[in-house]
């Protein structure tokens, strides 16, 4: 038994080494390609070079006023934090990425539009006062980046969801609110509004736990869009989106799943648009 | 020697008003004085009116309407002001209005921190409220501390929530040889208190009523809200006190409130069904009747925050899911 650990051990040091010299050769080689195209960070962010090595790889980087990022001056519920992007100034959009950068975990969300506006309506929890960056990245590779910057008191990540103080949270959870509406223009906005507490696993005493995907499809099996959420999302995550679905109504098919493997389905009528 | 020190005291000055210059900008800040100001609203009573604006580092906290009134063998007060050093300020303020009377009675009308939080500098056997009250700053005053000494800084220096020590219930009280009238409502919070001075008919309304200054949501049942709107405009009085804003005769404080709040529950709701996301909404316009309240713009984008999810739950359709 001793035996055995120290075996393990000595090898788990070895790999550990691998993996560091590893580390610091591909950290050697991302930064150089960082200081040839990364950009000033508009909100100044301490960690804006370690937000575009760890979330924005794979293109140039440019600060891009097509990317609108709605936020609060001010967080008034940390908990609760409104964020609206509208990308849909950019075409061939392939994913859009949310970090909060100073959150101790940073990536709140990535959604992959694909029979859907660049647009992105959500909530976050928020640890501290910090810059939001939202990386736009396009078919060509190129990261078009907005952000806010909002101002907190703190304690969004490590405090208890609401729904523990409740003892039966559990026969809630996936409990569905939703509704697809037409606006002015035609377009479909859904908005879903799901129970889950979205535990980030810094609460002390409560494990993580937290819905990682979404995926809506359209009347004949394509993805609208694609959604990978992470433990900034705020506790009973309300997304807003905008199917591009032409102008019938149609049934829209969402299904989601958890960390726990909890998986959940609905369909969703979006109606047709009123002839003027 | 007494030379060297007095020189090291002067540098020690000059460094102090020097440093307190580069982090505060008014010369209130500076000092850190309250330009406390007592207006007679009303026979032997006052009210120390507060800016009609945020929390902020110049104002330090002051933002709230105090009142305090002579009875024949003392003073009562209601509310407390922001912060230890507004209590101390308000104290000042009171002894020299109405020299040498004790102070017999200190009300609390509601647990949010600009109007308890200067509690700390009166006798604690002194201050009454009703127990939801007391419940309410136990619960909540150290989180409401934490983010006023944020906001505010070193106003707050030394500042601790301090619960009432005495529990009302009764519908009125009778203190230093004058009657008061207690009212027991929500709707502002889970608690508010309503006190009316039964000789002069003035109505100390805390934040259930407020005025030319957007209401405040953060606690608010808008329904329970309404409800203590009608019950206040109901009662006989002279002249009311409302929790923010300038002293009003006419009941003018109450439509106004009750007017604000149906509008912004409307919108709000009109806005979840349309399905806008809270950041939409909060870029929703304010119409001309509301535009001229002092900070409603940056009130009601709270109030998208503190509102939305309620009215979310209420209204989007449950839709069955499979699991």
């Amino acid at each position: 038994m001793i035996h055995s650990k120290r075996i393990r051990s000595t090898t788990s040091r070895y790999i550990s080494r691998l993996l560091l010299a590893g580390f610091m050769l591909s950290a050697t080689v991302a930064s150089a390609v960082i200081h040839a195209s990364t950009p000033a960070d508009p909100f100044g962010s301490v960690m804006w070079k370690t937000m575009v090595d760890t979330y924005f790889t794979g293109g140039d980087v440019v600060f891009d006023q097509r990317v609108i990022v709605s936020a609060p001056k001010s967080a008034e519920n940390q908990m609760h934090v409104p964020i609206t992007v509208d990308a849909t100034g950019l075409e061939n959009v392939k994913q859009i990425v949310a970090v909060a950068d100073l959150n101790p975990i940073q990536h709140i969300l990535t959604v992959r539009p694909e029979q859907a506006l660049s647009f992105i309506g959500f909530r976050l929890k928020l640890q501290q006062s910090s810059p939001i960056h939202v990386g736009v990245q396009t078919e060509d590779g190129t990261w078009h980046m907005g952000g806010a910057l909002i101002d907190a008191a703190g304690g969004g990540c490590t405090a208890p969801a609401a729904a523990h103080s409740v003892s039966n949270w559990m026969k809630t959870l996936g409990e569905t609110r939703a509704l697809v509406r037409r606006d002015s223009k035609g377009d479909a906005r859904m908005t879903i509004r799901m129970r889950h507490p979205m535990d980030t696993g810094l609460a002390s005493g409560i494990p993580v736990f937290y819905m990682n995907k979404m995926v809506v499809k359209d009347d004949a099996g394509g993805v609208v869009a694609e959604l990978d959420l992470f433990e900034p999302v705020s506790e009973n995550p309300t997304i807003t989106l905008k199917p591009s679905v032409g102008n019938e109504s149609s049934v829209l098919k969402v299904s989601t799943r958890d960390t726990e493997g909890n998986e959940f389905a609905f369909p969703l009528s979006v109606p047709a648009v009123l002839a003027q | 020697m007494k030379i060297e020190s007095q020189q090291r005291r002067t540098l020690l000055k000059m460094l102090g008003a020097g440093c307190a210059c580069c982090v505060c900008g008014s010369a209130n800040a500076r000092l850190l004085k309250y330009p406390l100001h007592a207006t007679e609203i009303g026979s032997k009573t006052w009210a120390v009116h507060g800016e009609s604006s945020h929390f902020n580092l110049e104002n330090g906290g002051n933002i709230v309407n105090v009142g305090f009134v002579e009875v024949p063998d003392g003073v009562v007060v209601i509310d407390t002001g922001p912060s230890k050093r507004y209590g101390q300020a308000l104290l000042a303020l009171i002894e020299k209005t109405v020299p040498g009377k004790p102070i017999l009675r200190v009300y609390n009308t509601h647990h949010h921190p600009d109007h308890c939080f200067g509690n700390q500098v009166f006798d604690p056997t002194l201050i009454a409220a009703p127990q939801g009250v007391i419940d309410n700053i136990n619960e909540e005053g150290n989180a409401f501390a934490d983010n006023m000494y944020r906001l505010v800084g070193d106003w707050m220096r030394g500042t601790a929530p301090v619960a009432p020590t005495v529990v009302l219930d009764a519908a009125t009280e009778e203190v230093g040889g004058r009657q008061f009238s207690l009212f027991y409502l929500s709707g502002h919070t889970s608690a508010d208190f309503v006190v009316r001075d039964d000789t002069t008919g003035i109505l100390f309304s805390g934040d259930l009523a407020f005025l030319y200054r957007a209401p405040t949501t953060p606690h608010a049942d808008i329904a329970t809200w309404q409800a203590a709107i009608d019950s206040l405009g109901a009662l006989d009085r002279d002249l009311i006190l409302p929790g923010h804003g300038p002293s009003d005769s006419r009941g003018e404080s109450l439509a106004q409130t009750s007017d604000y709040l149906a509008w912004l529950e409307d919108t709000l709701a009109g806005a979840v069904d349309s399905g806008l996301t809270m950041n939409e909404a909060m870029q929703l316009p304010i119409p001309d009747g509301f535009a001229s309240l002092n900070v409603v713009r940056e009130e009601f984008e709270r109030s998208v925050v503190h509102l939305y999810p309620d009215l979310e739950d209420q209204l989007m359709p449950l839709i069955d899911v499979t699991r």
